[in-house]
């Protein structure tokens, strides 16, 4: 069996005394989209916080291509190749959308290479070549998630954190996150997806896991979640 | 109307914007970045005076030279500051939500700590020496050297830091932990390290300052205070964490005060900086020169 991407064991979390995380464990296979669903409150922007390094665990262990990265700093988990793109994009809003993309290259492995990746990046996101020298504070919902996507891969990731892509978004822009996610898993790229619009998010998923008030309640295929009575009552409305 | 229409009216103006402006810069990059309010700001004002006398007073040092002794000297008492204090504090998510709140009080003590301590080692008699006080005449001009040089230094030092942030990638990553602290960690920002050396360069900026002051004015261990009410004046007249609107609110309060004072008399300098203090609060909260760019 070979080691998978991303692996987490026991993972405990906490804000201050109140446990969010309970022993959650679950794997991310190399060039799979796994997804985490469930409802608010759930625990999936705290895994993912505690993935990229912004919360620390206060149990349990991150490994991340076999490595343990649990205690390492969040700039060294980027620099090792993981990348969350954050729930609400987070971009810069005071700075321009190529000083943005020339942010998301400052961890030292991605430093050197930076142009041809910005070429790259425009070129998957035309839009942003458009608006290269716009405010990104300035820029619609849809077009700062599509900045933030493009900083995340400045960075050169391996492993892509997504927390709630779509939140927000008009429907338009919705379907074009989703195909996004499918080209990137196309181009190789291994993506952890959390995501509330449960349907779409388990079409997509190779793996999937449900979580319920931070303990994983299921878990399996996306298309074996889709067809579980349990999720289609509570989080697919039928 | 002659002495308004002055280049010496104007050049006082920049004198005290230029050196108002450098104060505020140290305070509004240690509050941008790191989100204490260093209420002991003035301090490392009166530090930099001090080395500066002493320096010149002992050892023949002159001032240009101290420059450097008193950046050091600040930036090392900010690193142990950011060690032994707050590094910690920040770290944690509970403890930092309190640390704008928390630093508020610990800096009081700091500088409690650093008047008393000065006054047990220097006795609080006023002191002062001469340097470089020959009048220059240029353009129906008199000006003092030392002043020149005070004015040289500030704007350099105050136009540099914009430069460098502007332009190099460290720079860069502390404007983006100016911005959202938590998306410059995303992109793989070295929190920790931005964090300490710019609470270094914030102290040192206010080093340097305190030894263009100790060239033109009298120095005690309590001439610190002024200075931290007119850096917390200028960086809300700017717009706290702006670090640009920061410099140009303290040039603008230069020439308000000093073109106030002209056109009334000395006795209104209170009223004529805190009267725009409180307009800015009343009309424009946010800073008179922050655009208002949300996402």
């Amino acid at each position: 069996m070979t080691v998978p991407m991303l692996s987490v064991t026991g993972l405990r979390a906490a804000y201050g005394p109140v446990q969010v995380l309970f022993d959650v464990d679950f794997d991310v296979a190399a060039g799979s989209v796994t997804t985490l669903i469930g409802a608010n409150g759930a625990g999936k922007t705290t895994i993912m916080k505690s993935v990229a390094g912004l919360v620390s665990a206060t149990g349990g262990t991150i490994r991340f291509e076999g490595r343990d990265i649990t205690r390492t700093a969040s700039h060294d988990r980027v620099d090792a190749g993981l990348c969350l793109i954050p729930e609400g994009r987070l971009v810069f809003p005071g700075m321009t959308v190529e000083q943005n993309l020339r942010l998301g290259a400052i961890a030292p492995r991605a430093r050197a290479g930076h142009s041809g990746m910005l070429q790259e990046v425009f070129r998957r996101f035309p839009r942003l070549e458009e608006r290269r020298a716009q405010q990104a504070g300035l820029m619609s919902g849809g077009e700062q998630q599509m900045l933030a996507l493009g900083r995340g891969l400045m960075a050169r990731p391996r492993l892509i954190l997504m927390d709630e892509p779509t939140l927000g978004l008009a429907p338009v822009m919705v379907k074009q996150v989703f195909e996004t996610i499918e080209e990137l898993r196309t181009a190789g790229f291994t993506i952890l997806l959390a995501e509330q619009n449960a349907r779409v998010a388990l079409e997509l998923a190779d793996r999937a896991y449900l979580l319920e008030n931070g303990r994983v309640a299921l878990s399996g295929p996306g298309s074996d979640l889709l067809g579980s009575p349990e999720v289609r009552r509570a989080y697919l409305g039928m | 109307m002659d002495t308004l229409l002055s280049g010496q009216l104007l050049f006082a103006a920049l004198v005290s914007g230029s050196l108002y402006a450098l104060v505020a810069l140290g305070l509004n990059l240690v509050y941008g970045t790191l989100r204490l309010l260093n209420i002991a700001h003035g301090d490392l004002v009166m530090i930099g005076a001090y080395t500066a006398f002493w320096a010149i007073s002992l050892l023949a040092i002159p001032p240009v030279v101290s420059l450097v002794i008193a950046a050091a000297l600040c930036a090392l008492l900010g690193w142990a500051v950011y060690a032994g204090l707050f590094r910690r504090m920040l770290a944690r998510p509970d403890l930092a939500k309190r640390v704008e709140a928390n630093s508020l009080i610990l800096f009081y003590g700091i500088s409690v700590i650093l008047q008393n301590l000065a006054a047990l080692a220097f006795t609080s008699t006023s002191r002062g020496y001469q340097y470089l006080d020959t009048v220059i005449t240029w353009q129906c001009v008199s000006m003092t050297g030392n002043r020149l040089l005070s004015l040289g230094v500030a704007a350099a030092v105050c136009f540099g830091t914009l430069l460098f942030l502007r332009f190099h990638l460290f720079g860069w990553s502390l404007r983006a932990v100016i911005q959202r602290r938590e998306a410059a960690q995303v992109v793989g920002v070295n929190l920790n390290r931005v964090q300490m050396l710019t609470i270094c360069a914030g102290f040192a900026v206010a080093g340097v300052a305190g030894v263009l002051v100790s060239m033109t004015e009298q120095i005690t261990p309590f001439m610190g205070f002024p200075f931290t009410i007119v850096a917390f004046v200028v960086i809300i007249i700017g717009g706290l964490g702006n670090i640009g609107a920061g410099v140009l609110a303290g040039f603008c309060l230069g020439l308000v005060e000093t073109y106030g004072i002209a056109l009334t008399s000395p006795g209104y300098r209170s009223i004529l900086i805190y009267g725009l203090f409180v307009g800015v609060l009343l009309l424009r909260p946010e800073g008179i020169f922050t655009k208002a760019v949300r996402s």
